[in-house]
């Protein structure tokens, strides 16, 4: 399987221990991951807060790069996902369509809207397969208890992304069970990590993203894992701010979704950057048995 | 005419009188019920049969009148359209609960003084504008072009079951919740409004950025307004009315100039776009933190390829963003 590799800013700087995982678990399931250093950022969900139709255009010439080499695109974050498929469903509007046009034309850029924008989740789930993952895992993450954190935008809004339910999904939990750990469900699983507002007012986003901790640990959750780097700022990078403003520890150690799939597959934390979390995972990777052959 | 068999439908009602109970309870029903049967007929039956003091709003029945929003199953919204038989297929169970975010007067029923304070607070009433007054006894006529930018709102019934789903009003009382936002965004494109400008500049500081577009509100909403979309208009309106004044329209201004000048994030540099370098001082002990795991947030990131075309796609359609 060849797909063109949208990582996102924060996988290639901040989050760089998910573009570590994500190259790791791609080799290990024979996943091409083909790089096109012309991408952009998709906006972050900030841009179409400034300027609707400039960031649909910028998303557009990133689906026209990988549509001019016949590719799909591959994202690792719950908002490149929603970024781009927003592009996508905006430029069915001819209004808009003859305005991004408009300003790709002179560049030679075209977008034709033939590109599919898959998050590395549903790739393992539905591309990849469980049984295919199942038969590659050495370490079973047996007796972990995981909490899956999905992240806004590959859920909703529900009628544009157009994949699992936004109140129950599963692909996630699926898995989870699928590596040997034992997913918990929590209500805010599909709730919000309060990024969007972290430097409007970070004192309410720590709120949110301590409390959705708190569920989480609530529910018996020893861990926690997203398919977002932006959830991943708030909930491990942030956590300790967090920790203060609901006035409990909250000592949760949390894990990007390749990370994972990357431990149970045998991949050593260095490997993956787990060194690279405010949380330390240890405690967790202590738990883990060497590698079978 | 072939009617569908009854379904068992176990209903876990949440019940709480305040200054009565010591805290809430929920009561299990064990109803027999049609699969199509509204959620609202369920409870309506429990109390004319088994339970007469359960406490519920409702009215019309016919999802007009926007009175009986809930939490069923976790999701706030209307029991009148929410039948049985799906919730007993993904839930083996129907567990109803009042709305979040108000408090609770009895059992399903809540205060929604705090909803409506909102709804006041955006002045939800056209302000002719002085220099062009309505025209005496005759409609004041639109084109269809212009109403077509806020169709979608009217619809709202003001049920809050947006406000319910909201972690934001959740987490922040500054946060006037996504039905308000949703009406101001209606009045701010109706063209006999004269208040357009003191409507934006107003709510750029009074809660607009705290929205968290999680979408929540887009799908709780039983009319499909979407607010989450129209508060997305009304930041790009609000911005373009009086400029990045707060935190958030900085945030999203310093991110759109960001990616113009490298095409990818510089993540120190917009932090400092956003809070100025004082407002920073609070951030930096945890800056220091994060910076110590991941040094990559202080460094400047390499430009993409291809950044002079991201320059001419500015060029093109942000004319007036300043380089």
């Amino acid at each position: 399987m060849k797909l063109a590799y949208y990582p996102g800013c924060v996988a290639q700087e901040s989050g760089r221990e998910l573009d570590m995982a994500t190259r790791w678990v791609a080799r290990a399931v024979g996943i091409e991951l083909v790089e096109f250093p012309r991408f952009s950022c998709c906006g972050s969900g900030f841009v179409d807060e400034a300027n609707e139709v400039l960031n649909v255009a910028i998303n557009a010439r990133n689906l026209a790069i990988a549509e001019a080499a016949g590719l799909d695109l591959l994202t690792i974050c719950s908002t490149c996902q929603g970024m781009l498929t927003l592009a996508q469903l905006r430029l069915k509007d001819p209004a808009v369509r003859a305005k991004v046009d408009g300003a790709l034309g002179p560049l030679g850029i075209r977008y034709q809207g033939t590109a599919k924008v898959t998050h590395l989740l549903r790739v393992l789930v539905e591309q990849v397969g469980l049984e295919a993952i199942r038969a590659k895992v050495r370490r079973p993450l047996a007796g972990i208890k995981v909490g899956a954190f999905y992240g806004c935008h590959l859920l909703r809004p529900s009628d544009e992304m157009r994949w699992e339910s936004p109140e129950e999904p599963h692909a996630f939990e699926d898995l989870l069970k699928v590596l040997g750990a034992e997913p918990v469900l929590y209500r805010g699983r599909v709730m919000c990590c309060g990024f969007p507002i972290q430097f409007v007012k970070p004192e309410t986003a720590g709120r949110i993203a301590g409390h959705q901790i708190l569920d989480a640990k609530a529910h018996g959750a020893e861990a926690m894992a997203t398919p977002c780097p932006l959830c991943h700022i708030s909930l491990d990078a942030y956590q300790g701010p967090a920790a203060k403003l609901v006035g409990q520890p909250l000592d949760m150690p949390v894990f990007h979704l390749p990370q994972l799939v990357a431990l149970a597959f045998g991949a050593g934390p260095e490997e993956i950057g787990l060194s690279r979390h405010l949380v330390p995972t240890e405690p967790i990777v202590a738990r883990l048995p060497p590698p079978s052959r | 005419m072939p009617t569908a068999s009854a379904i068992p439908v176990p209903l876990e009602v949440y019940r709480f009188q305040p200054g009565v109970d010591a805290k809430p309870s929920y009561r299990r029903y064990e109803l027999e019920l049609s699969p199509h049967t509204p959620v609202l007929s369920a409870l309506l039956k429990v109390r004319a049969e088994v339970d007469p003091t359960l406490s519920l709003r409702y009215s019309c029945r016919s999802a007009i009148c926007g009175s009986c929003a809930m939490r069923i199953n976790s999701k706030s919204r209307l029991a009148c359209e929410t039948p049985v038989g799906p919730e007993i297929e993904r839930h083996g169970r129907i567990v109803v609960e009042p709305m979040a975010n108000q408090p609770v007067i009895r059992d399903l029923v809540v205060d929604q003084a705090s909803f409506w304070k909102e709804y006041e607070r955006i002045e939800p009433h056209l302000k002719p504008d002085p220099l062009h007054p309505m025209p005496e006894g005759r409609p004041n006529p639109m084109t269809p072009a212009e109403v077509e930018r806020f169709h979608d709102t009217p619809r709202c019934i003001a049920c809050a079951a947006c406000y319910s789903a909201c972690p934001a009003v959740a987490a922040d009382p500054a946060f006037p919740g996504p039905m308000a936002l949703a009406k101001l965004y209606r009045f701010v494109v109706d063209p006999r409004d004269g208040a357009h400008q003191d409507r934006l500049v107003r709510i750029q500081t009074e809660g607009l950025w705290l929205c968290l577009r999680c979408h929540l509100c887009t799908e709780a909403c039983p009319k499909d307004v979407r607010p989450s979309e129209r508060i997305r208009d009304l930041k790009e309106m609000a911005i373009a009315a009086q400029g990045a004044t707060e935190h958030g329209s900085r945030h999203a201004v310093g991110f759109k100039t960001n990616i113009r000048a490298a095409g990818t994030l510089n993540e120190s540099r917009l932090v400092r776009q956003t809070f100025g370098v004082v407002g920073m001082l609070p951030q930096l002990p945890h800056g220091l933190a994060i910076w110590r795991k991941k040094p990559e947030v202080a460094k400047r990131p390499r430009p993409i390829e291809g950044a002079d075309e991201l320059e001419k796609i500015y060029e093109a359609l942000d004319p007036e963003e300043p380089r």
